[in-house]
Formats: structure tokens, C-alpha cells, sequence
């Protein structure tokens, strides 16, 4: 809205300094700060407001010592990161970009997704009576198929050259230019990356530091390749637009610094499957526009390996084989079963995310 | 022991007043539905042929494939096939992606033939194959493209899954036990088992001319039979109770029909003279040959039944009908685990009813494998009290009549013409018979231990009126093909405290059998996987019977390839410290298991030593830990330490200090207290103690 404002008003001179809303920089510090302060502010109102519905968390033994007793805890912290960085987008953001308005579709969808999940194990009284994990996958397969509809119409953002071609990390050209592998790799990539924050999403910050590294990180990503001097320097396809991610992704880490003030340990508030969902989605849809999905495998590698051990302890060991092929899974619980105290666990696991981070940016460089 | 289609020749149209059928309309299109097995299939052609009037048409719609491919044209019917399949669960599994697929392609299949046909009456009589014709032709009249008017028969006491979602969308669902009717308020109508035909009721001097054998006179006769294909515990159990009814050779004439069963290894007829020579000397064979007569299969039932004053049968719902309508007394020994468990619900039902007495299967070891058993001296007992005992036969038989000797078929075509019963029947309405499932029970029983902790007693959840049947009924779940299964069998036996199946859990870890090879390139490892093994220990504990072959079962347990079974393996041997023979070995085997990779079967075996060894075996490995580098285990050592200082095992209390200051106490956890929760709790608990008091 800022954005708008600016352009329509920038040209008297009573407001040249509204020429400041053009530019990407103040636009994204602007974006962070709103997101940041609003959470601060909201956040401990919400939290009030959840304990009066009783919308708190259900007893979840997990047979961690020092991560007891945690039921009770107010649930859908989520709410408050989509709606703040939902808000702060709309004052902030090009919402003229489909950039924008794609990566703000996929984090409210599945936001909204992961809502209806957390009232349904509210209204049930249970952690396992959630929505049915078909039905889950069906909602975020029509977000999926949406979005790889619009990639692949004229109304994309992404440029029609670069529609349907795959770039790898440290690889300076495409290795693939096929619509029919790189539409359906989309589509199952939204839906493992969609649904890969939420496994990792078990103990108190543990999800959102390395969300925000991620999201950080991809916003960078988008500043560089909207701008015609950097993606020309670094030999990135250019994407005209794609720089309102990186105002999106200040949003973001905003939204997740304020919301990690209340979810430090002991946290004060979850963030709920509404937020990891929402996260996910964000982190995939970012992805997928900047076309730097094989990248997710490093810059999102600690969510890929909760997820990995998680799925693969449950349907091959636990279904199948009938026995545990990890002690405990997924990575989290694995840490605690050794022995560590869950705060060293989530501190551990943030300075993997942050090594991972620094090497998803090197690889801008070194290709 | 007689399929169903072998009785038309003897059996005129089921509608014993033609009258009635002249009432229904000329030209009345009749569709029936069902199958998969033939009692499934033969009430729907009874209730067919109780429709049938002049100018009527009648179709079947069946499954390809099935007992209805072979029967329904013998019968002179149409048949079409569509495509259908049973509901394997909802969960996702390519079974169910299946069923899914199933459902919809049999149901556009039904569709095209009620479109076709243009039926007035369908009639289901239940199986996984009336489901697509009653969802299509449900769809249809939605739609306005049918008319028909939909009936479904059930004929267990308790329904399946499918049959209870279809039952929503009929008319009107005829039942054949009382107890049923609970399960559909609103369209429920108590009718019985349409069968076909009837089987006369032939005079006894009659039959005995009639019969290609002899039967001598002032005998009780006893029919033995498992069904049309047999049942091999029955026919086993049958020949071990020969021995035991020798003595009243004099009084008794045991008539068995073995069945026509080939295949899996066993042959009906052939097993069964095996066990009679493998059992009997060449002596009693002459001897038991002047009282036991068996045939595959008997051509002439009718005959059979007119002189046999007991039978023993399995509880499928045809045959209990069968014999409750011919007046005669049956001990019933149903097949445990299928689906709903339908076999023990229809034996019990007609039980409750006074027309029956029901006895269960066993799952015992026999060289080495578990199998499903019936105790041949317990069914002697049980024959020879009923055979003895002419007033209570007589009371059976009139109580069996009373509940299930209605003209079902004619009943349920005067609901279908004049929209009500025939006859008044017994209004009464009798819950619904709650046969608990293995699963129910079980997560029963783990709250009840959760709750009780070590009082648990299972005699306290349990009525003891079910408690043996229940310990059977989990055995029988060892044999079962899917891990699961087996489990939770094991998982049931540890909490029911079936102490005399330990025998059978013993089996189970030392089946070696190894996993198939793409389970152990995953990483499994044998055929009974790792959580069975590992829950055989926690039941073995639970169940606290020491033996040589549960000490022998522990040793191997502290060397399987699975940490979980280790470690439950030394917290089992934990639980049994100072009962065991072998103590020496097992303390032995602790010790290595110290150094065990995993840190749960370290900790558990520090924790085992502590409790079962001494100074000398057990404190120089335990201290040994004391820099390990995971602190669970070195906590685990320290609480060793503790049992043998409690035990008394320690005599040098210095020397033991000085090396314990020696311990690695940094750890990486900690116990956080809330000391706001703590607060609440301790509020809490002031309040409640203030409730008991006064």
C-alpha cells in the first residue's frame, strides 16, 4: 500500500521522501520492523485470548526429562506470524507483483490449513485427532496444482524462457528444460516442503531460528536475481519482480524474531501446526518461484532430515518392519534420547541451521 | 457339508402357500445381490424364489469368481458380475486405493445393469458384492432414474462395516437375530435365515432306510460336521474324543462329516483316517468302528438330521439356522478372529437363546508350531453331558425353534408386498451383542495397568466368564500371517495373565524364521519382528512364571539383534532376581551387554547387575562406566551401585567411596520445575483430600 502511496505521491515535492518507498531496502526494513513490533505487541494478547477459548496445547508424553510438563501451553502462535506478516506485506509489498501475491496465497493457504488442523485436535481434546493426513495432502495438493497451473500460464511472474527449467546448487545452467518432469516436481515438491517444518516443529524454538534463517536466506536470493547488475554478475537468470520476495522474507524473519521473544524456552505460546504449515508453504512456494528448489536440500537441510527420519522410522520401520530402525526419531527426539537437555538440542540445531544457511548463500558464488 | 445347490432337486419353491405368490404383480423384476461366500448367496435365492411369481424376472449380480459364479446358474438365474471388493480398513494402503477403485468402478458397472434391468424389488443379501448394486441403485433413485425398492438381509448377529453403511440406504434390513435389530432402529425387521427349500422333515424309520449306512438302534446319534469344506481342529478334536467316548460305545452312534477340503497341506478325509490309525491301536479301531461312521460329505442330509440328537458345528450363520429350525440341540465350536468375530456372536446369541452350547478352540504348541486345537477329552465331556441329559436336549431344541424357526423367506415377502410382518414375532428388543474386540480389550486392559501399576489384577477387568475365552481367543492370534496380529496377541496374553500360554510366547522368540529379503535389506531381520520379540519379554515379565525355558528365552534375549528385545530382556531378568536357576550366566551375559551400543540396553543391564549379581561380578563393571560417554548409562550404573549397597552386597564401603568420587557427574539434561504448575498441583491435591474427609 506504501508502495502505491509513494508512486502516486512522490512526484509533488511536498513528499519527495516517499520516493524512499520505491526502494527495495527501506521497503524490506520497513517490513521487518512493522512485523517485529506488531508481534511484540499482539502476541501477549493473543495469548490471553487462546487460554480463554482453551485453545492450549494436549498432554504429549515424550519421556524427555527436562521437556515435561508442557500441556497447557497456548497452541496456533501461527495465527499471529500469517496475520502480522500478512499485514506487513500488504503495507509493504508490490502488490502488484505476482511475486508477492503467490508467496502470500501459498503461506495463508497453508496457514489456513494447518488451522482448521489445530481447532480439530482443540475440539477432540487429543495431539493425534487432527485432520485425516489424506484429506491434509488433498487441500495442499489443490494449492499445489493452482500454483504449478499459474507457472505454467502467461500470468506467471517467472519469465516464459525460464518457466520449466531446473537449476542445482553450484551448477551455473539449467540441467533441465521439460515441462512434464518439472511441472509434476514442482507439485511434489510444495507438498513435501509444505509439510516438512511441521515434524520439525517439537520443541520450544526449535522450528522458527531455522525458519528464519531459510526465509532470510531466500530473500537475499530474491534481491539478488530481481536485480539486473547481480544476476547478470552472478550469472542467474534474471526475474524481474522477484525482489518483492526479499520484502516479504524481512516480514517474515520480523514476524519470527518477535514470535521467538514468547516461544524461547519455556515457551509461552506454540506456534501450532498453522505455523509450521504456514512456514513450509512459504519456504516452498519462495523456492519454487526463485527456481532454487534443489537448493531447499541444503539451505532447508535440517527440516529435510527431521522430516526424513521421521517418515522413514514410521512407514518402513514402525509399519512395515516392525521394529524402530533410528532409537528415536525424528532428529530432535533422537538428540533427547541420548541425553540432552532440550534446550542444548534446539541451541544445537539452530547452529546446524545457521552452518546450513551460510552454505545455501555461498553457493550464489560458487558455481 | 452340503452345498447349497445340491438341494433343489428335494426342495420345492420355498413359498409354502402359492396364494401368496400370486399377490405379487405380474411381471415383477427382482434383482438379487450377494455373495462372496455361499451364505451369502443362498438366503438371497431362497428370498428370490419366495418373490418369484408368474411372469416374474429375476437377475443375480454377484462377483466373478465366487461361490455365486457356480451356484446361481445351477439354479436356472442370470448372473452379471461387477467388480467389488471387502474394506480392508480406512487407512491409506494400496488395499484400500483398491477398494476405493473397486467401489467406484463396480458401483458405474451396477449402475449400467439396473439401468438396463429396470428392477422393481433389489434384494442384498450382504457380502462385499451387494455394495456397489445398493450405493448404485441409491444413486439412482436420487436421481429419479429407478424406482426399485431396495431390501438387504443380514444374516450374522453382528453385521460387517459394509453391510451396516448399506443397511442406511435400504428400505428395510431383515435380520436374523433379535440382538441385530439394535443395530438398525428404523428399518430393522426380525425375520431369520431364509434357506431354500426345506429339508423334510424325514421319519426316523424312514431315514434309516433311506441311509447308505446303518445305524443301530436305541442309539443317540451325535452329527459331527465343520461345513461344506470341513474344519480340521473339529475333525481332529473329534477323533482325540473317540477315546474318551469308547466307554459308552454301547449308548452312542457318532456320525462325522469330515468335509471336502484339499489344499494347504491338509485333505479332510485323508487327515482324519491318518489320525484315527496314528491314535488308535488296530483294537480300539474295531472297537470305535461300532460307534463312528465318517463320509466326506452326505448326499441325503435330510436323513442324517431326521436321526441325530446333537450336533456339533462351527457357527456360521447357515448352519446354525439349519439345525435351530430342525429342532436339534447343537454344541457349537466357532472359529475365533473373523471379521467382528461373527461366528462367536451367532453361537452366543442363539446360546443366550437356550438352543446351544458353545465351546472354544485352543491354540496350542505341537512340535514346535502353534495350532489351533479343539480338546478332544473337553468335547467327550460336552457331548456325553448332552447325550446323557434327553430333558435338557428337548428344552434346547424347542428354544432353538422358538428363536430361529421362522419361515424366514415367506416372512420377508410378506414385508416386501404388504409392508409388515407375517407372523408377530417377538418384539423384544436385546442389545446388541458385544462380542469386545481384541483391540477394545486391549487398550482397555493397558489403562487398567497404567492405573493400577504393580496391583494390577486382570480378574478385576475382566469378567471371568470371558476371561478363558478371551486368553484363547489372543493364542489363536499368534498363528495369524500379519505381525500385528501376533502382537497383539502377545501384548493381550501378558495382560490377561494367561500364565499357562507362556509355552506358546516361548515359540514365538524361538522362531527363528528369517524376515523375507526385502524386509532385511531394510533392515528387519526375522519373521517375528522385533516389537513382537520385544513384547514377548514386557508379557514375560508380566506374566512372572520362571522357568527353564523362560531362562533359556532370556539368554537369548540379551543376545538378540534387535536393542529393544535386549533391553527388555534385562529389565525382565531384573524382575525375576532371585529366581533363577541359571543366575550365574544370566549376570554373565549383563555384563557383556554393558558395552552394548545401544544406550537404553546398557542402562538396563547396569540397572539388571545391580539387582542380580554381587561384589565380585557385578561392581568392577558397573564402576567401569563411570566416564561413559552417554550420562543415562552412567546413572543407570549408579543405580546398580545403589541395589547392590541396599542388597547388602558391599562389604568395603570406603573403598567403594573413593572410587565413586571418581564418577563423571557433568550430564547434558536436567529436570526443570514449573513452580507455578507445582503450586496448582499441590492446591489441587489439598482440595481433593478434603473431599474424603468429613
Amino acid at each position: 500500500m506504501i508502495f502505491w502511496i509513494g508512486k502516486l505521491l512522490a512526484p509533488f515535492h511536498a513528499f519527495s521522501f516517499l520516493r524512499l518507498a520505491e526502494y527495495l531496502s527501506s521497503r524490506s526494513i520497513g517490513a521487518a520492523l512493522t512485523a517485529v513490533l506488531l508481534t511484540l505487541w499482539l502476541t501477549p494478547k493473543v495469548i490471553w485470548w487462546l487460554q480463554r477459548r482453551a485453545f492450549v496445547d494436549q498432554v504429549r508424553e515424550t519421556g524427555i526429562p527436562s521437556a515435561f510438563d508442557k500441556a497447557g501451553t497456548p497452541v496456533m502462535g501461527g495465527v499471529v506470524l500469517v496475520g502480522v506478516v500478512a499485514f506487513s506485506c500488504l503495507l509493504w509489498c508490490n502488490l502488484g507483483s505476482g511475486f508477492s501475491l503467490l508467496v502470500l496465497f501459498g503461506m495463508v493457504w497453508f496457514g489456513a490449513i494447518g488451522f482448521v488442523d489445530d481447532r480439530a485436535k482443540m475440539m477432540a481434546k487429543s495431539g493425534d485427532k487432527g485432520m485425516s493426513e489424506p484429506k491434509k495432502l488433498l487441500l495442499q495438493g489443490a494449492f499445489a496444482a493452482v500454483l504449478v497451473a499459474v507457472l505454467a500460464s502467461p500470468l506467471s511472474p517467472v519469465p516464459a524462457h525460464e518457466a520449466s527449467q531446473l537449476y542445482l546448487p553450484f551448477l551455473k545452467s539449467s540441467v533441465l528444460d521439460n515441462p512434464w518432469i518439472y511441472f509434476p516436481f514442482v507439485f511434489v515438491f510444495v507438498l513435501l516442503v509444505g509439510n516438512s517444518v511441521n515434524i520439525t516443529d517439537g520443541m520450544d524454538g526449535l522450528a522458527i531460528v531455522p525458519s528464519v534463517f531459510a526465509i532470510s536466506v531466500l530473500g537475499v536470493f530474491g534481491y539478488l536475481l530481481g536485480n539486473a547488475i547481480w544476476s547478470r554478475y552472478l550469472f542467474y537468470p534474471l526475474l524481474p519482480g522477484a525482489g518483492e520476495l526479499a520484502v516479504f522474507a524481512s516480514a517474515f524473519a520480523g514476524a519470527g524474531i518477535g514470535f521467538l521473544w514468547f516461544n524461547a524456552y519455556p515457551a509461552q505460546i506454540f506456534m501450532g501446526d498453522t505455523g509450521s504449515l504456514s512456514i513450509g508453504g512459504s519456504l516452498a512456494v519462495a523456492s519454487v518461484l526463485l527456481k532454487q528448489e534443489a537448493l531447499f536440500v541444503i539451505l532447508g537441510g535440517l527440516f529435510v532430515a527431521e522430516a526424513f527420519s521421521s517418515q522413514v522410522q514410521d512407514k518402513i520401520g514402525i509399519k512395515l518392519l516392525g521394529r524402530r530402525l533410528f532409537a528415536r526419531a525424528p532428529l530432535h527426539h533422537a538428540m533427547a534420547y541420548n541425553g540432552l537437555a532440550e534446550t542444548k538440542v534446539v541451541v544445537r540445531l539452530w547452529i546446524v541451521a545457521g552452518i546450513l544457511a551460510l552454505a545455501a548463500l555461498a553457493t550464489l558464488k560458487l558455481r | 457339508m452340503r452345498p447349497g445347490g445340491d438341494r433343489r432337486d428335494a426342495a420345492p419353491r420355498m413359498l409354502q402357500n402359492p396364494a401368496e405368490a400370486r399377490r405379487v404383480k405380474t411381471g415383477t423384476r427382482i434383482l438379487l445381490t450377494g455373495g462372496g461366500t455361499a451364505g451369502h448367496v443362498n438366503p438371497a435365492l431362497a428370498i428370490g424364489a419366495a418373490l418369484a411369481g408368474p411372469g416374474s424376472e429375476t437377475l443375480f449380480v454377484g462377483v466373478k469368481g465366487r461361490a455365486e459364479e457356480q451356484v446361481v446358474p445351477r439354479e436356472g438365474i442370470p448372473i452379471r458380475f461387477v467388480r467389488a471388493s471387502g474394506f480392508p480398513g480406512a487407512r491409506p494402503s494400496p488395499a484400500f486405493a483398491r477398494f476405493l477403485f473397486d467401489v467406484f468402478a463396480g458401483t458405474t458397472q451396477a449402475a449400467a445393469i439396473l439401468l438396463r434391468f429396470r428392477p422393481d424389488v433389489i434384494v442384498g443379501s450382504g457380502g462385499f458384492a451387494s455394495a456397489p448394486v445398493i450405493f448404485a441403485a441409491t444413486l439412482l433413485k436420487k436421481l429419479g432414474l429407478s424406482k426399485a425398492r431396495v431390501f438387504v438381509h443380514e444374516q450374522n448377529a453382528v453385521p460387517g462395516k459394509l453391510n451396516r453403511l448399506v443397511g442406511r440406504f435400504a428400505e428395510k434390513v431383515f435380520v436374523t437375530f433379535p440382538e441385530t435389530l439394535s443395530l438398525f432402529p428404523g428399518n430393522g425387521a426380525l425375520t431369520g435365515y431364509p434357506v431354500r427349500g426345506r429339508i423334510g422333515h424325514v421319519a426316523p424309520q424312514e431315514a434309516r432306510a433311506r441311509l447308505d449306512f446303518t445305524v443301530p438302534e436305541g442309539r443317540t446319534v451325535v452329527l459331527a460336521f465343520g461345513g461344506s469344506q470341513g474344519s480340521r481342529s473339529l475333525n481332529r478334536g473329534l477323533v482325540d474324543a473317540l477315546g474318551d467316548l469308547m466307554p459308552h460305545a454301547g449308548r452312542l452312534f457318532v456320525v462325522h462329516g469330515t468335509g471336502l477340503f484339499k489344499g494347504g497341506g491338509y485333505d479332510a478325509e485323508a487327515d482324519t483316517a491318518a489320525r484315527l490309525a496314528e491314535r488308535y491301536t488296530e483294537e480300539e479301531r474295531a472297537r470305535i468302528a461300532t460307534f463312528y461312521l465318517a463320509r466326506s460329505y452326505f448326499h441325503d442330509i435330510a436323513s442324517v438330521y431326521a436321526l441325530a440328537s446333537l450336533v456339533v458345528i462351527r457357527g456360521g450363520s447357515g448352519s446354525l439356522n439349519e439345525v435351530a429350525r430342525m429342532g436339534i440341540p447343537a454344541l457349537v465350536v466357532p472359529k475365533a478372529n473373523l471379521p467382528g468375530d461373527h461366528q462367536v456372536a451367532n453361537a452366543r446369541a442363539l446360546e443366550r437363546a437356550g438352543g446351544a452350547e458353545v465351546l472354544y478352540e485352543e491354540t496350542i504348541l505341537s512340535e514346535g508350531h502353534l495350532v489351533e486345537t479343539l480338546d478332544g477329552a473337553l468335547l467327550a465331556r460336552r457331548i456325553l453331558a448332552l447325550a446323557e441329559d434327553p430333558v435338557r436336549r428337548a428344552d434346547m431344541s424347542k428354544k432353538g425353534r422358538d428363536v430361529l424357526g421362522i419361515d424366514a423367506a415367506a416372512e420377508i415377502a410378506h414385508h416386501v408386498l404388504h409392508g409388515r410382518a407375517r407372523v408377530a414375532l417377538d418384539p423384544t428388543l436385546v442389545p446388541a451383542p458385544t462380542v469386545v474386540s481384541n483391540a477394545v480389550l486391549l487398550s482397555r486392559l493397558e489403562k487398567a495397568a497404567t492405573a493400577a501399576g504393580r496391583s494390577y489384577r486382570v480378574e478385576d477387568v475382566v469378567e471371568p466368564r470371558d476371561l478363558s475365552w478371551f486368553r484363547s481367543r489372543a493364542a489363536s492370534l499368534l498363528v495369524h500371517d500379519e505381525w500385528e496380529a501376533r502382537n497383539l496377541g502377545v501384548k493381550l496374553l501378558g495382560l490377561l495373565g494367561a500364565t499357562d500360554k507362556v509355552p506358546l510366547l516361548l515359540a514365538l522368540l524361538a522362531d527363528r524364521t528369517r524376515a523375507p529379503l526385502f524386509h532385511r535389506l531394510l533392515g528387519g531381520d526375522f519373521a517375528q519382528v522385533g516389537f513382537v520379540r520385544r513384547n514377548v519379554f514386557t508379557a514375560l515379565a508380566r506374566l512372572d512364571v520362571v522357568d527353564a525355558g523362560v531362562e533359556e528365552a532370556l539368554l537369548a534375549g540379551l543376545a538378540d539383534p534387535y536393542w529393544e528385545v535386549r533391553a527388555e530382556s534385562a529389565r525382565t531378568a531384573t524382575r525375576f532376581a532371585g529366581r533363577l536357576a541359571r543366575s550365574a550366566e544370566v549376570v554373565a551375559a549383563l555384563g557383556t551387554r554393558l558395552s552394548d551400543p545401544n544406550l537404553e540396553a546398557a542402562s538396563a543391564a547396569a540397572e539388571a547387575l545391580g539387582a542380580l549379581g554381587g561384589e565380585e561380578d557385578a561392581l568392577p563393571p558397573l564402576l567401569a562406566l563411570a566416564e561413559h560417554r552417554f550420562w543415562k548409562v552412567r546413572a543407570a550404573a549408579l543405580r546398580g551401585v545403589l541395589s547392590l549397597v541396599e542388597r547388602g552386597q558391599v562389604r568395603n564401603r570406603e573403598a567403594l567411596k573413593r572410587v565413586l568420587s571418581g564418577f563423571l557427574l557433568t550430564s547434558t539434561d536436567f529436570r526443570p520445575q514449573f513452580e507455578l504448575k507445582l503450586s496448582y498441583r499441590r492446591v489441587l491435591e489439598a482440595l481433593s483430600r478434603g473431599e474424603e474427609a468429613p
